[in-house]
């Protein structure tokens, strides 16, 4: 099975976003790995070690920083890490995806990964784009992907349990939204070794494409409503909240 | 004394008991050499001497236990004093006519005075002897210490389980019994002239069985016969103790105490390669392999560890019992094949693997120089890298470690938060040259629990007129928790980015306040090229009441304070002084909990315990330290406010916490020593109050 | 060329689910401001259409789409959308929206905004705000192009402007559904014998902030000891720590109880958009900024395990 893991380079929500103009200040913020993309990575080697194959990671080096998330998913079982040198920091999902899907053609995969969505999709995730542009169906939503004989088996999710089994034809783009099993940790003895002799293969951005949104303002929500803070230490706080409770006739 | 027939029988004796003992010990030199190289020992001959020495005083057994170290000393003195009794003899076995009885007057030229005192000695330290034995006997057999058994969900090696080490015990008590009741009754049978006054016990028995020289006879063998058989089976048990210990605490660690060993040897034989840590017995240092032929499981470690304590099933002895008898299954026995079995399976359970806080207790404690932590973390380094399941709340917090550079999710930039809302600006050390470069620390940094008590020492620092700045976003986690993880790949990509930053920065000595970070920048990074000064800030406080640059305006007498020892300030690292000294210059009232400075009762947040997702259930260490604080204190009200004083901000964290979930609110609370400082030099919050955020 | 506004419904199980009334209602704001008709498109077979409140409704009805199938879906919409040519064209940014609206984007060329929170025409143009990087941040773009795309987060519109009971128009699928290489299989029922924390009138939910799967028990009991259910947030299920019945949000279950106690979630508009409608929300969390506390009704920044120990000792 010769699967092919797209991943997303996208600002850490873990810090304050300061914004520039109308966008995020690419300068002063971190990138990380877009977190659904861990568990594509997950799927894509469960795959791997169920029936073989190779999986094969790629992503579009935003800042030059990409190298790390892709020693990181090499340490975690990816067989090979390829990189588009774009140094656009703003690239939105269209113009990624379209590098992606001119980088992924060659591969011929049978399979293509993307996280489900990742925080900065504002045009739209890069799964089901890049499946238009590759002419391939799409199916996000995944909590399960199974390879059987020319085909999948794809569990979509859908709320509380519910979903739907559907077999899917190779080649096909997945959105995953989780692995079957929570993504599994690398040691950086590894990664750091990997770092040291991994070559990562540098492809050229070809192609072009847009979302054709144009930013008009990016700031911190408007905030309308705040909640009424309970002070006091954990017990005060116990306390009130029972008090609370009981108020309304719940306890 | 003895017949030509007799002397070849006890020859021949001798020389298959010597080549059992031969066979014994070369066996164990042989599987203590499989062990992976050690951190070089520096001036051995000189440290065996020092051990000797140190056995010979019996020195590090009253670390615990005063009467039982009593007893254990007498034991030892006695069986010292026997090695040259069963040499007399064999002397007298051997030699027509040599007996020392009625101080040797039967021997020409003998010194008297000398030989009287042997006598009395041997005589005394006989009785001595059985005394103490039975003591020992009493305790395991009939009384059955507690201290000498294992909590049912401790791992346990079958033979150890079906009473290996009772049987082990009971054949050198009957030994011991019978070899020195035989001594004496050889003795009270040479006595045809009655009673000697120096030797008063063999006199008493004399008067009973009077003498006799077939009694000798009989008795001389029993006595000696036996000691050709006890001595082969000695290297067999867990007696190897009596030759081991010795040997072992020569050569015990000579690295600072906060140093762990190398993940990977550093002295890597003919290139081989070898993978971090421990999977099998062999891959631990051949110096932690001959722990276990050291230990005689005392327990005293069992006693000590906090995670024991809880009810978990860690016992550092049982660690060391398992090894023993799984080289002991593997060469005397027929199981060679079980060394190929992973230590979680044969010495210790994952689950106790996890449950260690890397306290330092076990090893502190420990009579022999044995390190069961050291093992711990080897097996955990191993385990990661072998991709073993890890606690959730583990493998998160190693997560951030990695991207954030602090294990609590949080992105670099909002490291230095909490000093960009201080009323002064703190300096950034990358940016500007320093004299103190304060290394905060992530609970400090973020934990709003704890950022009041950071703040305050800024505001102290600052106060006092301190040059200091702090690296903001360039600060990384110090590591040294996540060593004890086990991730030795983490820690030295933090030390990396942590020695980047000093590189960026200009200062000349470091400060924390929190001891972890502490311990690994003082005795770890120097190994990776850190030159620095590292102080632990309250002696860094000190020296600033010391200068006259910080005065205590307000005596704090309102207060009744104990104090809490940071393991990784106070057992690691010595520091029990400067926070004793601080109290003391605040004028509080302060007493002394039992459990303080080497024997500190750890709170069990360390060695990546407060990354846990999973809480333990049971009585955790920090409630039974609370506990221990206010039975300090005493029953009864003294107008006081009673406060337990805390130097790291995990205890912070920990404590408070402890002191809520045992329903002590009211009776104690946890400070920070930095909230009585600010107190006694006047030093308060801005009034203003925090902006309510958007 | 129209100046229409497309909804695309949703449905499950005969049902439209809320944010399609959202969305009607909406389009109909859009529509009397862009000077067209606000059409409701259901795709689907066995489901009675006739239930919006729009100017005209599409039922492209068909048995082989009664369940939801991606491709057949996306293929239906897009020679659909090809050739009516709306000016604005909403979809759920839900888990079959999803599916579908990058993808009509990236096969018409026309502009796709994701997680929006408001649509407004703008001297012609079309704004959307929406809510990116896990709320941190509200963006406002301005979509060019003939036609748009916009995705809305459920909840940001109230349902009741779109329902009405126009008559649908039916149509035969314009799309061959024989050659799909995408093939329903069967639907998964939640796994029976579990809690409907849809049905509760008290939920206690937990977050990432728990910790790990060691500390739910804690939950639990407190859980218990309210008369309430367990649910939690997305992360917790990825985890592995609760089973999906227990999810509430976007990707889990919309709840509605009288009370929703929340430890340790910070409040992603993921899982906002599952249980904002509850009664009364209190919310536990460290982080005082946690956008959680502009939802809920009571808010306090203290350690989970601490609050929940207390709260088991006075209950």
């Amino acid at each position: 099975m010769n699967i092919v893991v797209a991943i997303k380079h996208i600002p850490s929500i873990a810090d304050d976003l300061p914004v520039s103009g109308n966008n995020v200040d690419f300068d002063s913020v971190d990138f990380v790995m877009n977190e659904w993309d861990e568990q594509s990575i997950e799927q894509a080697v469960l795959i791997k070690e169920a029936v073989g194959g190779t999986v094969t990671v790629i992503g579009v080096d935003l800042i030059e920083e990409l190298d790390n998330a892709l020693h990181l998913a090499l340490a975690k079982g990816a067989d090979k890490a390829v990189k588009i040198t774009a140094d656009e920091p703003g690239a939105d999902s269209h113009m990624q995806a379209k590098w992606l899907a001119e980088a992924i053609k060659g591969m011929s995969p049978d399979m293509v990964f993307a996280g489900v969505q990742a925080s900065n999709d504002i045009d739209g995730q890069i799964g089901p784009i890049l499946a238009a542009y590759l002419d391939m169906p799409y199916i996000g939503g995944t909590s399960s992907v199974e390879a059987s004989d020319g085909s999948a088996m794809v569990v979509k999710e859908f709320a509380g349990g519910a979903g739907a089994k559907y077999s899917v034809g190779l080649p096909f783009v997945a959105g995953i939204q989780a692995a079957p099993k929570p993504p599994r940790y690398a040691p950086i003895s590894k990664v750091r070794q990997i770092a040291q002799t991994a070559t990562i293969d540098k492809v050229e951005p070809s192609g072009d494409a847009s979302g054709r949104l144009s930013f008009k303002k990016m700031a911190p929500p408007v905030v309308t409503g705040h909640a009424e803070m309970i002070e006091g230490s954990s017990k005060e706080v116990a306390a009130k909240i029972v008090e609370l409770i009981k108020s309304k006739g719940l306890a | 004394m003895l017949t030509t027939v007799e002397k070849i029988i006890f020859i021949i004796l001798a020389l298959t008991s010597v080549g059992f003992t031969y066979h014994g010990f070369k066996t164990i030199f042989d599987s203590i050499r499989k062990g992976r190289s050690a951190p070089e020992l520096k001036n051995v001959p000189i440290n065996l001497v020092k051990a000797a020495i140190t056995v010979l005083f019996q020195r590090t057994i009253f670390k615990a236990r005063k009467g039982l170290s009593a007893i254990h000393m007498g034991l030892f003195f006695g069986l010292i004093t026997y090695a040259f009794v069963n040499l007399i003899d064999v002397l007298e076995g051997f030699v027509p006519g040599f007996e020392l009885i009625y101080g040797g007057k039967n021997l020409s030229n003998a010194p008297t005075g000398l030989v009287n005192a042997f006598n009395l000695i041997s005589d005394v330290m006989s009785g001595f002897l059985l005394i103490a034995i039975t003591v020992f006997f009493v305790r395991r057999f009939i009384t059955k210490d507690k201290a000498l058994m294992y909590r049912d969900n401790v791992l346990l090696n079958e033979k150890v389980k079906a009473g290996a080490q009772n049987s082990d015990s009971l054949t050198v008590d009957v030994f011991v019994v019978m070899h020195v009741s035989a001594h004496l009754m050889t003795q009270a049978f040479r006595l045809n002239e009655g009673p000697d006054p120096f030797m008063p016990v063999a006199s008493f028995l004399n008067s009973i069985f009077g003498a006799s020289q077939t009694g000798v006879h009989v008795a001389w063998w029993i006595s000696l016969g036996w000691v050709m058989f006890i001595i082969p089976y000695l290297s067999r048990s867990k007696h190897t103790h009596f030759f081991m210990s010795p040997i072992n605490l020569g050569l015990a660690k000579q690295n600072p105490r906060g140093q762990l060993d190398p993940a990977v040897p550093l002295k890597v034989l003919n290139g081989n390669h070898h993978d971090p840590g421990a999977k099998h017995i062999h891959d631990l240092a051949w110096t932690r392999v001959l722990d276990a032929y050291a230990c005689v499981q005392c327990n005293r470690c069992q006693d000590v560890c906090p995670a024991n304590f809880q009810g978990r099933p860690l016992s550092p002895s049982a660690l060391e019992v398992n090894k023993r008898y799984l080289l002991k299954e593997a060469t005397f026995g027929s199981h060679p094949d079980r060394l190929l079995l992973p230590l979680t399976e044969t010495v210790i359970s994952p689950e106790a693997v996890w449950s260690c806080t890397t306290c330092y207790a076990c090893v502190r404690v420990c009579p022999v120089g044995n390190e069961p932590m050291a093992d711990i973390v080897d097996i955990r380094r191993r385990m990661l890298i072998d991709g073993a399941e890890l606690d959730s709340g583990v493998q998160n917090a190693l997560q951030s470690l990695a991207t954030n550079g602090n294990w609590m999710s949080k992105g670099k930039r909002l490291r230095g938060k909490w000093a960009k809302d201080m009323e002064f600006p703190v300096k950034d050390a990358t940016a500007e040259p320093v004299e103190h470069l304060w290394f905060v620390g992530d609970t400090a940094s973020f934990d709003e629990r704890v950022v009041p008590n950071t703040k305050m020492v800024a505001r102290i620092f600052n106060q006092a007129g301190l040059d200091f700045g702090i690296m903001y976003k360039e600060e990384s986690n110090a590591g040294n928790d996540v060593r004890r993880v086990g991730e030795e790949g983490l820690f030295e990509q933090l030390v990396e980015q942590n020695m980047a930053a000093f590189g960026k920065a200009q200062f000349q000595r470091i400060v924390t306040t929190d001891p972890h970070s502490f311990n690994t920048l003082k005795n770890e990074y120097p190994q990776f090229g850190s030159q620095w000064e590292v102080k632990h800030y309250t002696v860094t406080l000190l020296r600033l009441f010391e200068e006259g640059k910080l005065t205590v305006k307000n005596k704090l007498s309102h207060y009744k304070v104990t104090f809490h020892d940071p393991c990784y300030l106070g057992r690691y690292n010595g520091g029990f002084t400067a926070p004793r000294k601080l109290l003391g210059l605040l004028g509080v009232e302060f007493i002394e909990m039992p459990r303080n400075c080497e024997n500190s009762f750890c709170c069990g947040a360390g060695g990546g315990q407060i990354w846990m997702g999973k809480v333990a259930p049971g009585e955790r260490p920090a409630e039974n330290r609370i506990k221990e604080a206010l039975t300090t204190f005493g029953e009864g009200a003294s107008g006081k406010a009673q406060l337990f004083i805390v130097t790291c901000p995990k205890d912070m964290i920990m404590y408070s916490d402890a002191v809520k979930t045992t329903g002590n609110e009211g009776k104690i609370e946890v400070r920070d020593i930095i909230q009585l400082i600010a107190e006694a030099v006047g030093v308060e919050e801005p009034k203003v109050a925090e902006a309510v955020p958007a | 060329m129209s100046n229409d506004v497309f909804v695309i419904t949703e449905h499950m199980d005969g049902k439209f689910s809320d944010v399609s009334f959202e969305m009607m209602g909406k389009a109909r704001e859009l529509a009397s401001a862009l000077g067209g008709q606000a059409v409701a498109v259901v795709v689907g077979g066995g489901v009675d259409a006739y239930v919006f409140a729009s100017d005209a409704t599409i039922h492209v009805d068909d048995a082989a789409l009664s369940n939801f199938n991606p491709e057949a879906y996306g293929k239906v919409i897009e020679a659909l959308v090809k050739e009516k040519s709306p000016k604005v064209v909403l979809i759920g940014w839900t888990i079959t929206g999803m599916d579908i609206a990058a993808w009509l984007s990236a096969r018409t060329g026309a502009p796709c905004a994701a997680y929006a929170k408001d649509v407004c025409v703008e001297d012609g143009a079309l704004v959307v705000s929406s809510q990116v990087y896990g709320g941190k941040l509200t963006a406002e773009v301005v979509l060019e192009g003939d036609m748009a795309i916009v995705a809305c987060l459920a909840g940001s519109f109230p349902a009741e402007a779109g329902q009405g009971s126009t008559v649908a128009t039916v149509t035969a699928t314009p799309v061959d559904l024989g050659s799909l290489k995408v093939k329903f299989v069967e639907a998964i029922k939640p796994a029976g014998g579990d809690v409907d924390i849809t049905a509760q009138t008290k939920l206690v939910s937990v977050g990432r902030g728990i910790g790990g799967k060691e500390n739910i028990e804690l939950a639990e009991e407190l859980a218990e000891k309210l008369g309430a259910a367990l649910s939690c947030s997305r992360p917790v299920v990825d985890a592995g720590w609760l089973p999906r019945t227990r999810q509430v949000g976007k990707s889990g279950l919309k709840v509605k109880p009288k009370m929703y106690l929340m430890l340790g979630i910070s409040g992603a508009p993921e899982h906002l958009e599952g249980m904002k409608s509850a009664e009364l929300i209190i919310a536990v969390n460290t982080d005082k900024k946690a956008p959680i506390f502009n939802v809920a009704h009571y808010g306090a920044t203290a350690d989970l395990f601490e609050v929940a120990e207390e709260m088991l000792e006075l209950l």
